[in-house]
């Protein structure tokens, strides 16, 4: 009991001297044909993660959801072997795929135990170059996602997702369309054929690779998909241009019937993220709803009660970037929770932030970068993130430096630059209000 | 394989260290043995209402998020019918910070007001994102309850009806906290970039003085054997509609598990699994299909859920799933099938050792459900499993008379045909 007494309860324990952040950067070596790849050793398990990068993302397709078509059909069978065999083959060596199709880009990734990664190599190479896209396979697929697709139009949540983009962008821009049920039957072997050929090609591929690298590895990719077999004469790298046909009214309703929660979105378009202002709105954006501890979380949330959830984060796309606030409120509450909403945003605007939140979010900052830089996987996912947008790991060490030294002045600047009340877009999927 | 050192202080908290210098971070996991399971029949929902209110100030630290934060960390918490687990990751340099906030609030509680009235509306809010204002959601209400007539796992984590929660007081709120957060009723995991002697030291200074409680000992009723298949349709405003079968098996730590665990592997994981082959690719009767089971620690259910296919009657997805579960009990399953589903199972489990968080988690799991050491027991647990086996536990489990079977029928389809 005597300890405990003297134990100080109240006061929090110093800190430690915050540890030097130590940015592994991953190696570049080339393969025979001059793909790029990027490699980052590491780990306590051995496990080898590669990820190919394409320009085959929605920015580069001609007709609507052929990028992310083609990008699931790859797995499901080749002209050697068909969907089942594929996946067999893979899981008898417990290794697994994942594709994803974005806006700019489109990855096939293989995650593989060290000692069988020359064993499944082989099967990655097969759906990349040699995918079949069989007729019956597209059928089962896209009837499947549509079915998928309508029974996800049923939440909110989904339909404000889908929708508010073509307030930003418009409908006809890549970034902004919004996916039509009849899409899916415009579909045919063809698009996916051509745009496979146009665009999964050694000229126009990056490797990215994580893990416990050894040797053996990189003689294996080179063995894979180090020829020129696999080139195409005119790899299609960029889209069509683009014109931005953003939404004349700022405000949208889109009505739900007997919906017990109403979804928000909001939010506006801003700059790329080699933009002086991008590492600054970032910050603030943290402030506003990057976190647990945020001010929307705080007052709608933690102070309200109007709802679970309710965030707001920045989006960086090659050729746009844009802010957005989503979360999900009671039906009965929801003018009074965007009412809340502007306040918090106009508040950055003619406030000063007082310097202890601006200082506990700057710790928090650095906790992230630390815990976003850690094992190979998340070192990996860094590069990609600056890679993808031409930038270099410079961007982090000026992140870490920013968050160091902005002022509470300059982040009140930068909200009355982007977070005017009348900039806003404002899209509400629920039930009709009384 | 995971190495860790324990130790237990003397007024009952068990400790567990995993020491991993690949990492800046450090991570603390307290999970304290208290569920769902545990709730009085009439105050449900209470275990998950309290998770929401241990973020509500401690008896001398006003806000956990914000000191938290300050610190560099993040952290959250999830209840499920059987317990309640709290994490954290931070860098390891200010682990001392994790202590000072994880041992306050083992000390006491705020139980301000505020706090209940605000987190009873969080929690309402949370009932509705996840259970009633999304389609299907209701399922996870109704089968449970049909699946079980007397153990508590009848309802679930979020609590039987928002009534529940509506109604909750704050001499229910210390009551449970009495009861259940005591130190021998808790379980500190502490991984990353610590050493044993500089936890030990952490755990005399902040732990040991909380004085040890006495948790009630756990007598909960055992759900009496299945012996009638049971039936519930439901309609609502869903676009297709939908099957749920649920079969009673074994607990969490019986070899029942690993051979069902196996066996939802083999019928729906993946493009070469059976169901999804035989029922979504060759016969079309589903746009999807999964087997899995719930990992309670209590006797669990083994569920196959699907969505039906265009112009399907329930009925024949019903037999079509009865069918291809006859399958499986008519005969041993082919010997690479059985192999594939292990070799999944064992790079799944070295792929979740990679974060020092799943590490701390998962040691926490089975320190309560037995003993640390069994989470490096996992891989050959499976691997003990044989063809004949799951034959036997398959046979058990695969039962019609042991089955609860929802239709959930889309309102629009019944009108429309």
């Amino acid at each position: 009991m005597e300890t405990e007494t003297k134990l100080d309860r109240v006061t929090m324990p110093a800190l430690g001297k915050p540890s030097k952040i130590d940015i592994i950067h991953a190696t570049e070596t080339k393969l025979a044909n001059g793909i790029p790849v990027y490699s980052v050793n590491g780990g306590t398990q051995d496990v080898v993660k590669i990820e190919l990068i394409f320009p085959a993302g929605s920015r580069q397709q001609e007709l609507p959801l052929v990028a992310d078509t083609t990008n699931v059909l790859l797995e499901e069978g080749t002209t050697k072997h068909n969907s089942e065999e594929i996946a067999s083959l893979l899981d008898y060596y417990g290794a697994f795929l994942e594709t994803s199709a974005h806006h700019d880009y489109a990855t096939v990734s293989l995650y593989s135990l060290g000692k069988h990664f020359s064993k499944v190599l082989p099967v990655l190479e097969e759906i990349v170059k040699q995918p079949a896209f069989a007729q019956d396979e597209i059928d089962v697929y896209l009837t499947n996602k549509k079915q998928r697709f309508i029974v996800e139009e049923k939440k909110g949540r989904v339909v404000a997702a889908r929708n508010f983009p073509a307030l930003l962008f418009g409908n006809n821009h890549p970034y902004g369309h919004t996916t039509k049920i009849e899409e899916f039957d415009t579909i045919k072997k063809e698009n996916l054929a051509a745009f496979h050929k146009g665009h999964y090609s050694s000229n126009a591929c990056t490797i990215i690779l994580a893990g416990k690298i050894k040797d053996q590895v990189f003689n294996s990719i080179g063995d894979n998909f180090g020829g020129n077999d696999w080139k195409t004469a005119d790899a299609q790298v960029n889209g069509k241009p683009a014109e931005l046909q953003p939404s004349a009214e700022k405000k949208h309703y889109m009505p739900k019937d007997k919906a017990l929660q109403s979804a928000i979105r909001m939010g506006r378009v801003l700059f790329l993220k080699n933009h002086p202002d991008a590492i600054p709105f970032q910050i603030l954006n943290v402030i506003l709803g990057g976190y647990f501890g945020s001010r929307l979380m705080s007052n709608i949330r933690e102070d309200k009660g109007y709802t679970y959830g309710i965030s707001s984060g920045v989006v960086f796309l090659k050729e746009a970037g844009y802010f957005q606030i989503a979360s999900e409120v009671g039906s009965d509450v929801c003018d009074k929770a965007l009412v809340e909403i502007y306040k918090e945003m106009d508040r950055l605007c003619t406030e000063t932030i007082p310097e202890a939140e601006l200082q506990l979010v700057k710790n928090y900052l650095r906790g992230n970068v630390l815990r976003s830089m850690d094992g190979p996987f998340a070192l990996a996912e860094r590069f990609k993130q600056v890679w993808l947008h031409g930038l270099d790991y410079s961007y982090y060490e000026k992140y870490i430096s920013t968050v160091a030294d902005i002022t509470a002045a300059q982040l009140k600047d930068i909200a009355c630059k982007y977070l005017q009340k009348d900039s806003i877009y404002e899209l509400v999927v629920g039930a009709k209000k009384a | 394989m995971i190495q860790f050192e324990r130790f237990t202080l003397p007024n009952g908290l068990k400790v567990i260290v995993h020491r991993d210098t690949s990492t800046p971070m450090a991570c603390v996991n307290i999970l304290y043995n208290v569920g769902a399971r545990d709730e009085d029949p009439e105050k449900t929902g209470f275990a998950h209402l309290f998770e929401h209110l241990m973020f509500g100030g401690s008896v001398n630290i006003a806000d956990f998020d914000n000191v938290l934060q300050q610190a560099g960390g993040e952290n959250n918490a999830f209840t499920n019918n059987d317990i309640t687990n709290y994490y954290l990751t931070l860098p390891a340099t200010n682990i001392e910070v994790a202590f000072w906030l994880e041992s306050d609030r083992m000390l006491s509680l705020a139980f301000s007001d505020k706090s209940l009235e605000v987190q009873r509306s969080v929690v309402i809010e949370e009932y509705k994102q996840s259970y009633l204002n999304q389609p299907y959601g209701d399922v996870w209400l109704e089968l449970p309850k049909l699946a079980y007539k007397v153990h508590p796992y009848q309802w679930p984590t979020i609590g039987k009806e928002l009534d529940h929660i509506k109604h909750a007081v704050m001499g229910d709120v210390k009551a449970f906290f009495q009861k259940f957060y005591c130190p021998n009723n808790a379980i500190l995991v502490v991984s990353g970039n610590v050493t044993l002697e500089q936890v030990k030291a952490l755990c005399d200074k902040w732990f040991a003085p909380i004085p040890a409680g006495s948790p009630p000992l756990r007598k909960l009723p055992v759900e009496p054997k299945q012996t009638q298949a049971r039936k519930l349709e439901l309609e609502r405003d869903v676009p297709v509609d939908a099957i749920y079968k649920a079969y009673h098996m074994g607990a969490r730590m019986d070899q029942s598990f690993y051979a069902m665990e196996l066996l939802a592997d083999i019928l729906t994981d993946g493009n070469a699994s059976r169901m999804y082959i035989e029922l979504v690719k060759n016969k079309k009767l589903f746009s999807e299909i999964n087997a899995f089971t719930f990992e309670t620690f209590d006797p669990g259910l083994f569920i196959i859920s699907g969505k039906l296919s265009e112009g399907v009657t329930l009925q024949a997805a019903d037999e079509a799933i009865q069918e291809e579960l006859k399958k499986v009990v008519l005969a041993q399953v082919k010997k690479d099938e059985m192999e594939k589903a292990k070799n999944k199972t064992e790079s799944s489990l070295i792929f979740s050792e990679m974060s020092i968080l799943n590490k701390a988690m998962n040691l926490a799991i089975f320190e309560v459900l037995g003993s640390a050491d069994d989470v490096n027991k996992e891989t050959d647990r499976f691997m003990k499993v044989t063809e004949v086996d799951l034959l036997v536990e398959a046979s058990r489990v695969i039962n019609e008379n042991n089955c609860s079977t929802l239709y959930y029928r889309s309102k629009s389809k019944a009108n429309g045909n």
